[in-house]
């Protein structure tokens, strides 16, 4: 449909943007041109090789489409101090900042749905007075500061939970989904995700909240009564649904969101994603991992812009079926 | 779609900036959670003023007890009222003077944020045309930039300072709230008044800053308040991170600080928590405050 | 009577005091017959309707009166029972009465399948039955409201009104928000259905032309209060209260004589503030000091009327004819 086309171009030319604006922020680094692929800890051969994959020595326009062919082939240099490629490397932490953000998600958005559903209900109530402020409270604190807290009172302290990593050392598995679902995996995920989905659930929690309160006023709820439906038909099939569909957009949306922001909750659990490789690598100034690791970043988030385009087209019939007669 | 109100009736004669001023500083007197807010805001504002009264010691200066050795991680007592940090520092002084980075950090933002989202969002819903486009445009890009490690990037190649962590928040949040007032701008724009003032012949500026502007106002005080919250929480993940400016004290420097210096295995308790405390007063301040504008705003109808 | 409703009072509770929106109503639905609920915007109809319907806004109570349907007095359980399989309700604005994200045959299969008892099969069945009945092609029982034309939508929304076959059924502003000639067609429909089915049915409306195309029997409001009632020839062609005689003369298009439009100056009263005797007064041409005192229905059989003057009514209405009369009606409300 011309709808998914037009968003699909949209976000497309967003990314494009965004990688075009790295290709000149890296340029202008201090150094040489060379500095962005090139770096002494290469050898020899390296160093050739990358001089030939980016044509380092044609003219800056030249290397400019050099660079987008390369990296949609997912060619994004050599690692300065793995000497590896990056996109190697990459690969191997994506799937623990995606695990660590699908599940905090998941978690924060079914809590924060039925809370959030649960106050509207309790509208005018002391509980409600109490809670909004509470749950306001929970995004305001800055969600590393959280995490700190959780890890002194139940790791540290406590000893419930380890102190970071992804894994005890000694542990070896026969498959990556293997080690993905082991206990000692997940004993390690504990803490990350429970920090985040704390700091998460407000916006799901405050959206839904205010949803239903619109939604509950609106003259088909009223309408559902006059016919003598039960409550629950009216809160839950009619009510809730029309008041979720902001709430599925925004869960696509914060996919995209989270995985920028995993980078100090990585950084606290020390948490072998995505965010902790760009910190990592940004404090050491090596530009190719660096570069590579914000650019999967800002791809998760073009993509997941798109796919919360696509959920709102396929769930609100007003969208997805035009108008006739 | 709901008629929103107008914070200003149609101004017939004179500048509609005066009502509506009176109505936004009137605003915290009603809302007892934006008047919480605004507290908490001159509470801090005071601590930064009066930093050097209320802790005359320099918090960067190391500190050693009367025997001579170095006063490190000291727990809270009388001498130290929330302890030393682990070089001997003293983390109260460290806190108080926080402050006034913070506020620092908050205000510049937030005056940036509001004055180019408050420009553009007014250029671009007013003119229409290939200027909307252009504008809008440049803030769909802005917002296609992951917030967090951009400004990670730009801090840790162009040198970690307070005004680059600042410029950073700038540039990525003043989009949002270009978008909605563009969008109020847009329906301001069909109001009758608008209408009359175009048919008398008042130029497009006129209109603009006299007649639209003062109706905005509120919006731009609560992406404004918002954006303050915004800023401090940034600066703080950047300075835990470890990009932050090293010569000042702030509270996101106090917890990279703690945390390096494994006072989570301690204990310190004092040392950490306070800090993250103050952020949460400062950000949910703004969330009162700006919820407060909301309501100036678009007045949700209630007992009808 | 199939419906009486008994000095009606409805008080909602705002932020100013309380707001009488209905202060003591009362009138009758003669079965199989279409009652014109008629009044201005504010007058308490509505209000009044969605009593009965028991679908107050949460400010909202019945502070007295009572509601009998069928000879049975409507309390909160009877008006539970009762909703849609006997009485049912058919909105102004059906874009916003139908929920957006369901088709509109679901949304007429739920009622049936979960008031009416009806196993799917008989509902889908039923469902074509319906919009058959109200000149809709099944087909469209798979679209969603917002694929509707305005009129399409009242259809839609008749149909769902009547899946249970009930006794009355109440019709707020049906046709208020469709153009002229739509109206016309929902009108029609209305009519038909309601011979076909023996229906009884109360038209809410603003609009006298409604009243006197579709109705039976005229109730006039105004204020919360029943100013005039009776039947539709009669009270259009020889009203005895001023405002229906203002009314009248609004709606030039019903009379032989006043070719001008001639509107009744002022505006009704504040329901929040305590008032006392005719709400009228301030606007009405023939107000004497006595009316602020009291009113009572008075009038013969059918026609009732709340005039204290009801007895110089025929005076009245030959003066209310000319426009100067209620040109002068706003010097009265000075003094």
């Amino acid at each position: 449909m011309r709808l998914v086309l037009e968003r699909f171009t949209h976000n497309a030319l967003a990314l494009l943007a965004v990688t075009t604006l790295l290709f000149f922020m890296f340029r202008l680094m201090p150094g040489t041109p060379l500095a962005a692929f090139i770096n002494e800890n290469l050898n020899a051969d390296q160093q050739q090789a990358m001089l030939e994959q980016f044509g380092l020595d044609k003219p800056m326009w030249q290397q400019y489409f050099i660079y987008l062919a390369n990296l949609l082939q997912g060619e994004m240099g050599l690692s300065f101090f793995q000497r590896r490629s990056v996109m190697t490397i990459l690969l191997e932490v994506l799937p623990n900042s995606v695990i660590l953000t699908l599940t905090s998600l998941i978690i924060a958005y079914i809590f924060g749905v039925l809370a959030g559903a649960w106050l509207a209900w309790k509208r005018g109530s002391w509980i409600e007075r109490v809670a909004v402020p509470a749950v306001l409270a929970t995004r305001a604190a800055p969600e590393f500061w959280i995490g700190m807290v959780l890890l002194a009172l139940l790791s540290f302290n406590a000893g419930w939970f380890p102190s970071g990593g992804a894994s005890s050392p000694g542990q070896a598995y026969d498959s990556n989904w293997e080690r993905i679902f082991s206990l000692d995996y997940l004993h390690h995920l504990a803490l990350p995700v429970l920090t985040l989905a704390l700091y998460l659930q407000g916006l799901p929690l405050l959206l839904m909240r205010s949803n239903m309160l619109e939604v509950m006023h609106e003259e088909f709820v009223t309408m559902a009564r006059m016919k003598g439906l039960s409550e629950w038909r009216i809160v839950i099939g009619h009510a809730a649904r029309n008041a979720l569909l902001p709430v599925v957009t925004a869960f696509a949306l914060g996919v995209g969101l989270s995985m920028g922001g995993n980078v100090v909750i990585e950084t606290v659990f020390s948490w072998p994603g995505i965010g902790r490789l760009l910190v990592q690598a940004v404090s050491v100034h090596d530009y190719p991992l660096a570069q590579g690791a914000f650019l999967m970043i800002a791809l998760v988030l073009a993509l997941m812009n798109f796919v919360a385009d696509l959920l709102y087209m396929v769930l609100d019939p007003r969208v997805s079926h035009g108008r006739k007669g | 779609m709901a008629e929103r109100a107008d914070p200003v009736a149609p101004a017939r004669t004179g500048w509609p900036l005066l009502p509506v001023l009176r109505r936004m500083a009137a605003m915290p007197l009603k809302d007892p959670f934006a008047f919480a807010g605004v507290l908490i805001y001159l509470l801090f504002a005071l601590v930064a003023l009066f930093a050097d009264q209320l802790a005359p010691i320099d918090p960067m200066e190391i500190l050693f007890t009367k025997a001579g050795k170095l006063a490190a991680n000291v727990p809270p007592g009388a001498e130290f009222p929330l302890g030393t940090t682990n070089l001997g520092r003293d983390i109260y002084a460290q806190l108080v003077y926080g402050t006034r980075s913070a506020l620092a950090v908050g205000l510049s933002a937030a005056v940036i944020v509001a004055t180019v989202g408050t420009i553009v969002g007014l250029l671009a819903g007013y003119f229409g045309g290939t200027t909307d486009a252009v504008l809008m445009r440049i803030a769909d890009m802005a917002l296609s930039l992951p917030f967090l490690p951009f400004v990670i990037v730009l801090t840790g190649f162009l040198g970690a300072s307070t005004s680059n962590i600042v410029l950073a928040v700038a540039v990525l949040l003043w989009p949002s709230s270009a978008r909605v007032i563009r969008s109020q701008v847009l329906t301001l724009r069909e109001r009758a008044y608008v209408e009359a003032a175009r048919v008398t012949g008042a130029s497009a500026w006129r209109i603009l800053f006299v007649h639209i502007a003062p109706n905005i106002l509120p919006l731009s005080f609560v992406y404004a308040a918002i954006a303050i919250g915004w800023a401090i929480i940034t600066e703080a993940s950047v300075s835990f991170l470890g990009f932050g400016d090293s010569t000042s004290v702030s509270w996101g420097m106090m917890l990279q600080d703690a945390f390096t210096s494994q006072a989570l295995s301690r204990g310190q308790y004092a040392w950490f928590v306070p800090p993250g405390i103050c952020i949460i007063l400062v950000v949910v301040a703004g969330f009162f405050i700006s919820r407060g504008y909301e309501e100036v705003f678009m007045p949700r109808l209630r007992g009808r | 009577m199939i419906l009486e409703v008994d000095n009606l009072q409805i008080h909602y509770s705002t932020r100013d005091g309380v707001a009488r929106a209905v202060d003591g109503a009362s009138f009758a639905v003669p079965e199989g017959r279409i009652v014109g609920l008629v009044g201005e915007s504010g007058c308490g109809k509505t209000t009044a309707v969605r009593a009965i319907m028991g679908v107050l806004a949460e400010n909202g109570r019945q502070a007295g009166g009572r509601v009998v349907f069928k000879g049975q007095a409507m309390d909160e359980a009877t008006t539970r029972r009762l909703r849609w399989r006997d009485i049912a309700y058919v909105p102004q604005s059906a874009m916003s009465s139908l929920d957006p994200v369901y088709t509109v045959g679901s949304q007429l299969i739920e009622v049936l399948t979960k008031r009416g008892g009806f196993s799917r099969a008989a509902a889908r069945a039923r469902s074509v039955e319906l919009f058959d009945l109200v000149g809709l092609n099944e087909r469209r029982l798979a679209d969603y409201p917002h694929q509707f034309s305005g009129g399409m939508r009242q259809r839609a929304a008749i149909a769902i009104a009547l899946a249970l076959e009930p006794s009355l059924l109440l019709a707020d502003e049906p046709v208020t928000a469709l153009d002229v000639i739509v109206q016309r067609q929902i009108l029609d429909v209305l009519r038909s259905l309601q011979q076909r089915l023996k229906v009884s049915m109360v038209l809410v409306t603003h609009d006298i032309s409604v009243v006197a195309y579709l109705c039976d029997e005229v109730v006039v409001m105004y204020a919360g209060q029943v100013v005039e009632s009776g039947p539709v020839r009669e009270v259009l062609a020889r009203p005895r209260h001023p405002y229906t005689m203002g009314l009248r003369n609004a709606f030039p298009d019903l009379l032989s004589d006043a070719l001008e439009l001639v509107p009744i100056g002022g505006s009704p009263p504040d329901l929040r503030e305590p008032l006392s005797g005719c709400r009228f007064v301030p606007r009405c041409p023939f107000a004497q000091p006595a009316c602020s005192l009291d009113t009572a229905m008075s009038g013969n059989g059918a026609h009732q009327s709340a005039c204290r003057r009801d007895s110089e009514a025929d005076t009245l209405r030959t003066a209310a004819l000319d426009p100067r009369t209620w040109q002068r009606s706003s010097s009265f409300a000075m003094s």
